[in-house]
C-alpha cells in the first residue's frame, strides 16, 4: 500500500526574477507527523524552499503539492488553513495592542465564530505559556516572549503543517529550549513540523529527519543520526555536527558509533563500556 | 593599573523600577578576552552601552559608581572622545552599516575624527587586513554575507585604533560559517595583536574555547566569574541561571573524574580526556 | 523596483564624469523639458536621455523602471488627450454616445507631457545609477557647500529605499501567511487594511533608525570638524561638458523666447 505524502515537492526550480536559480530541481516528500530540520548556510535556499509550502513563492518550474493538491491552484490565504508559518522576526507581524488580539488576527481572517476565536486564542496562549499576558501590550514583552506570541498566533490557526524559520535566533538558551519544547509537543499532537535552524544541537535533540541544503540543492536527506554520522558531507557546506557527535566520532576505535546525538547518550555508552571492560578484567 | 575598572557600578533606565545593573565590580587588563553570557535582560547589553558611551549620551538613566578607562572616568568624556577609546560592534549586521560601500564605511569614523586623508587611507588598509577582508575594500556592502558585514563592522571599529573592542552578540544573526569567521578574527586580534576584547555572546561553546575569562550575568549582577574552566564546572548554578554548558563539559560533569586534569571544554580536550579515562 | 535608486557598477565614460557634471546634465534636461512643449522637441530630449543611458551601459538595468514609467506615461497621455478639449475630434472613447472625445492636438499634447515626464525621471535615475553615493555626498559637501549632515541624510534616505521595500515585502508575507487578504473595493476598508503592514513597518523603521544612530555615535559622528578620504575632482571633460550644457540651456531659452518649440 502506498501512503500519500502530505507535502510533495516535484522537480522544483525557483529563481527571483531573471536571476540565477536559487533552488535547482529539488524533489522530496514529507509525510504527516514528521519533524524535519532544514539546515544549510545562509543563502542555501532554506527560506525560499519553505515559502513554497504556503504559496508565498511559486515554482518557476516543477510542482509543490499539499495533500495532493497543486499549490499553484491555491491562494496564500487558502493555504494558510493548511500550513502555518512562523517567521524569524516576530516584529514583522505583531501590530495589535494586546497579545490576545494579535493571536486572534489569523482566526478572524479565517472568519471563525467569536466563541471559537476566544476558545482557540486562550488555548494557544496556554500552549506557549503566555496565558497571563492576554492583555499585555506586545512590545512590553521580551523578544523571546514576542516570538512565542507569533508562534501562538500561528498555532491558533490549527494547521496540520507548521513551518518555523529560525525560531530560536536571537534568543537565549532558556527561551530557545522553551520554544523547541512547544514545537515538540505540537509534533506529538500530530502536527507536521518543519523548522529551519543553524543550531545543530537543537537539530539533534528535536528533529527526526534532516534536509541539508547547499546552493539550492539537497546535499543530504535522512534521519538525523545517519546525516550527522557523515561529517564529511556536512563539511561541504561548512556545517558541523554537534560538539558531542564530533567527540564521539573521534572515539571510533573504541567502537563508539558515529551517530551519537546527545550528551546523555554518549555518557551511557561510555559507562556501559567501562562496565564491560571491568567485567572482562575480573 | 587595569585598563578598564568598574567600581560598584549600578544603573537604572528611566521609568524602570528594577536597576539594569547592580553593583558591578570588574577589572580588565590589557590583552584580555572577556566573554560575557547570561539570559536576556540580565544587563549584558546595558554594560556594553555604558562602555561605549551610548549610556548616558544616547540613552538616559541614572547611575552610581564609577567606570574608568585608562584612568579617566568614562562619563566625563564626550562621545567623540569615547569613540577613540572603545570600538563597538552591534548585533544586527544590516542596521549598523552606515555607508553603502566598504571603504566609505571604514573611513566614516576616522573622517569624523578629522584625520588627514592619507592617514585615513592607511588606517582603512590596516583595519581591513586585521579583519581578514582586504579584498572587500571596493565592494558595496549590500551584497556581502552576514559574516563579511560583521567583519566590516569590526574593521570600522578598528580604524579608530581603540584601546578596547566591545561586541554585543555579533554572531547571533549569523550562520555557522559566519560565526566561525568572527571568532577566528577576534582570536587573532587578541592573541597576535594584543587587542582587549569584551564580547557578549550566547554561543558558549565557542566562547569557552576563545575567551580568557567568562562573566555570567544574571539579574543585573555578575553571578559567576573566572577562567572558562572555573565557570563551566559550576553546572548547577549555570543550569539554574539558564546558560548553555558546552556539551563536552557536560559529559565530563556526568563522568566526573577530571580532578587530576582540568575540565575539558573543546572537542580536542574532550578527546584527550576520554582517551585517558578509557585507558585507565 | 528595489534596484531603481541603486548604483550600477560599470566602467563607462559617463560613470567617470564628476557627479557635478551629471547633476548639471540632469538639471539641463529638467530646464529644457520645462521650456518646450512641442512633442517633437520633447521626444528628441527623451531620445537623448536614452542614448546617455545606453552609453553608460545602464539602459538594460533601467528597463523595469522605464516600463513602470511607461504605464504612468500612458495614463498621463490619455488624461491629457481627453481633457485637452480643443481641435478636431479623432475618435470617441465611448463611440455610441459620443462621449470622451480624443482630439488631435490633445493627443500630441499628451504625448509631449508623457515624453517630458519620462525624460526628467530617467535622467535623475541615470544620475543615481552612474554615480556612487560617496561621490554624491562629496560633491554636495565640497562643491555645493551643502552641510555634511544634510548630504548624509539625503544619501541615507536613498539607501534606505531598497531596505524599506524589502521590509514591506517581509511584513506583508508574514500577514498573508496568517490568511490575511485585502478584498473588496470599500475605500475605508482599504485604508484600514494597511494597518497590518504599516504598524510593524513604522516600529521596525524607528528601531533601525535608532540602531543606525547608535552605530554613528560610537564612531565619533558630530564630534567636530570632519575630513574626507577622497576629494571631488573635475577633469577637462567635466569642464568642457558642463560649459556645453550651460550654453545649450541658454541657447534653448533663447530659442524658446524666439518662439521655437511651442505648440
Amino acid at each position: 500500500m502506498q501512503r500519500k505524502a502530505q507535502i510533495k515537492v516535484d522537480k522544483l526550480t525557483y529563481h527571483y526574477g531573471t536571476g540565477p536559480p536559487v533552488l535547482k530541481d529539488i524533489s522530496f516528500e514529507i509525510e504527516k507527523g514528521e519533524c524535519i530540520a532544514l539546515i544549510g548556510q545562509n543563502g542555501a535556499g532554506k527560506t525560499t524552499l519553505a515559502k513554497h509550502f504556503n504559496g508565498l513563492h511559486r515554482p518557476s518550474s516543477g510542482k509543490v503539492y499539499i495533500d495532493g493538491t497543486d499549490t499553484a491552484s491555491m491562494k496564500v490565504s487558502e493555504l494558510a488553513r493548511k500550513v502555518g508559518f512562523v517567521f524569524q522576526n516576530p516584529d514583522h507581524q505583531i501590530f495589535h495592542d494586546t497579545v490576545a488580539r494579535e493571536v486572534a488576527f489569523g482566526l478572524k481572517n479565517l472568519r471563525l465564530s467569536p466563541r471559537e476565536i476566544e476558545e482557540r486564542t486562550a488555548a494557544a496562549l496556554e500552549a506557549v505559556g503566555l496565558a497571563e499576558h492576554r492583555q499585555t501590550y506586545p512590545f512590553n514583552l521580551s523578544k523571546g516572549q514576542r516570538q512565542r506570541v507569533a508562534l501562538a498566533s500561528v498555532l491558533a490557526m490549527r494547521t496540520e503543517i507548521i513551518v518555523l524559520d529560525e525560531p530560536t535566533t536571537g534568543q537565549d538558551f532558556r527561551e530557545s529550549v522553551q520554544i523547541m519544547e512547544i514545537v515538540r509537543k505540537l509534533n506529538e499532537n500530530g502536527h507536521t513540523i518543519i523548522f529551519i535552524t543553524h543550531d545543530m544541537s537543537l537539530v539533534a535533540r528535536y528533529a527526526r529527519r534532516v534536509l541539508v541544503l547547499c546552493r539550492g540543492e539537497i546535499l543530504a536527506d535522512g534521519d538525523v543520526r545517519s546525516v550527522f554520522a557523515a561529517p564529511e558531507i556536512l563539511k561541504k557546506t561548512y556545517l558541523r555536527p554537534p560538539q558531542i557527535t564530533n567527540l564521539a566520532q573521534r572515539l571510533g576505535r573504541h567502537s563508539i558509533p558515529p551517530g551519537v546525538l546527545g550528551v546523555r547518550e554518549l555518557y551511557e555508552l561510555l559507562v556501559k563500556m567501562r562496565r564491560e571492560k571491568i567485567g572482562c578484567c575480573n | 593599573m587595569a585598563l578598564l575598572e568598574i567600581e560598584n557600578f549600578s544603573f537604572s533606565y528611566p521609568r524602570s523600577e528594577q536597576p539594569a545593573l547592580r553593583e558591578i565590580n570588574l577589572k580588565v587588563e590589557k590583552g584580555e578576552f572577556i566573554g560575557i553570557t547570561g539570559p536576556t535582560g540580565a544587563g549584558k547589553s546595558t554594560l556594553t552601552y555604558c562602555l561605549n558611551g551610548i549610556i548616558p549620551h544616547f540613552l538616559g538613566g541614572s547611575y552610581q559608581g564609577r567606570i574608568s578607562l585608562g584612568g579617566t572616568s568614562i562619563f566625563d568624556l564626550s562621545p567623540a572622545q569615547i569613540s577613540r577609546l572603545v570600538g563597538s560592534v552591534f548585533q544586527d549586521p544590516e542596521a549598523q552599516l552606515i555607508s553603502p560601500e566598504v571603504e566609505q564605511e571604514v573611513a566614516f569614523g576616522p573622517e569624523n575624527l578629522g584625520l588627514p586623508p592619507a592617514e585615513i587611507g592607511k588606517r582603512i588598509g590596516k583595519a581591513l587586513e586585521l579583519a581578514g577582508i582586504p579584498g572587500l575594500r571596493n565592494r558595496p556592502t549590500a551584497n556581502l554575507s552576514g559574516g563579511e558585514k560583521q567583519r566590516v563592522a569590526i574593521a570600522a571599529a578598528l580604524a579608530m585604533l581603540p584601546e578596547i573592542l566591545v561586541l554585543d552578540e555579533p554572531t547571533s544573526e549569523l550562520d555557522p560559517l559566519g560565526t566561525d569567521e568572527i571568532f577566528k578574527v577576534l582570536d587573532i586580534l587578541n592573541k597576535e595583536h594584543g587587542m582587549t576584547i569584551i564580547m557578549v555572546e550566547q554561543k558558549t561553546e565557542q566562547l569557552a574555547a576563545y575567551a580568557s575569562r567568562i562573566l555570567v550575568f544574571n539579574e543585573g549582577r555578575i553571578a559567576l566569574e573566572g577562567e572558562p574552566r572555573q565557570v563551566f564546572v559550576r553546572r548547577r548554578e549555570l543550569e539554574e541561571i539558564g546558560v548553555r554548558i558546552p556539551q563536552v563539559a557536560r559529559l565530563a560533569g556526568l563522568l566526573g573524574r577530571y580532578e587530576g586534569c582540568a575540565l575539558p571544554l573543546t572537542v580536542e580536550e574532550g578527546h584527550l580526556y576520554l582517551e585517558s579515562i578509557l585507558r585507565g | 523596483m528595489a534596484a531603481v535608486t541603486e548604483y550600477i557598477s560599470r566602467n563607462s565614460p559617463i560613470h567617470r564624469l564628476n557627479p557635478l557634471t551629471k547633476m548639471i546634465w540632469a538639471l539641463s534636461i529638467l530646464g529644457m523639458g520645462l521650456l518646450f512643449n512641442d512633442y517633437r522637441y520633447l521626444l528628441a530630449l527623451l531620445a537623448s536621455v536614452l542614448l546617455v543611458a545606453a552609453a553608460a551601459g545602464v539602459l538594460r538595468s533601467l528597463l523595469p523602471a522605464a516600463a513602470g514609467l511607461t504605464v504612468l506615461a500612458l495614463v498621463l497621455l490619455l488624461v491629457q488627450a481627453l481633457f485637452y478639449g480643443q481641435g478636431q475630434v479623432l475618435f470617441y472613447l465611448v463611440p455610441i454616445s459620443n462621449r470622451l472625445a480624443v482630439t488631435g492636438p490633445g493627443l500630441l499634447s499628451g504625448l509631449a507631457m508623457a515624453a517630458r515626464m519620462m525624460a526628467l525621471v530617467l535622467s535623475f535615475l541615470i544620475f543615481l545609477a552612474t554615480t556612487r553615493t560617496r561621490d554624491i555626498v562629496l560633491t554636495l559637501v565640497e562643491k555645493l557647500r551643502v552641510p555634511y549632515d544634510y548630504a548624509f541624510m539625503f544619501t541615507t534616505a536613498l539607501r534606505f529605499i531598497p531596505a524599506f521595500l524589502s521590509e514591506v515585502r517581509q511584513i506583508s508575507e508574514a500577514q498573508q501567511a496568517r490568511a490575511y487578504a485585502v478584498e473588496g473595493w470599500n475605500p475605508v476598508k482599504k485604508i484600514k487594511a494597511y494597518a497590518p503592514v504599516a504598524v510593524p513597518l513604522v516600529l521596525l523603521s524607528l528601531n533601525k533608525a535608532d540602531q543606525l544612530a547608535m552605530a554613528m555615535e560610537t564612531r565619533g559622528y558630530g564630534g567636530g570638524r570632519r575630513t574626507c578620504l577622497r576629494e571631488s575632482k573635475m577633469g577637462t571633460a567635466d569642464y568642457a561638458l558642463s560649459a556645453f550644457l550651460v550654453l545649450l540651456l541658454a541657447g534653448s531659452a533663447a530659442a524658446r523666447l524666439a518662439g521655437y518649440g511651442l505648440m
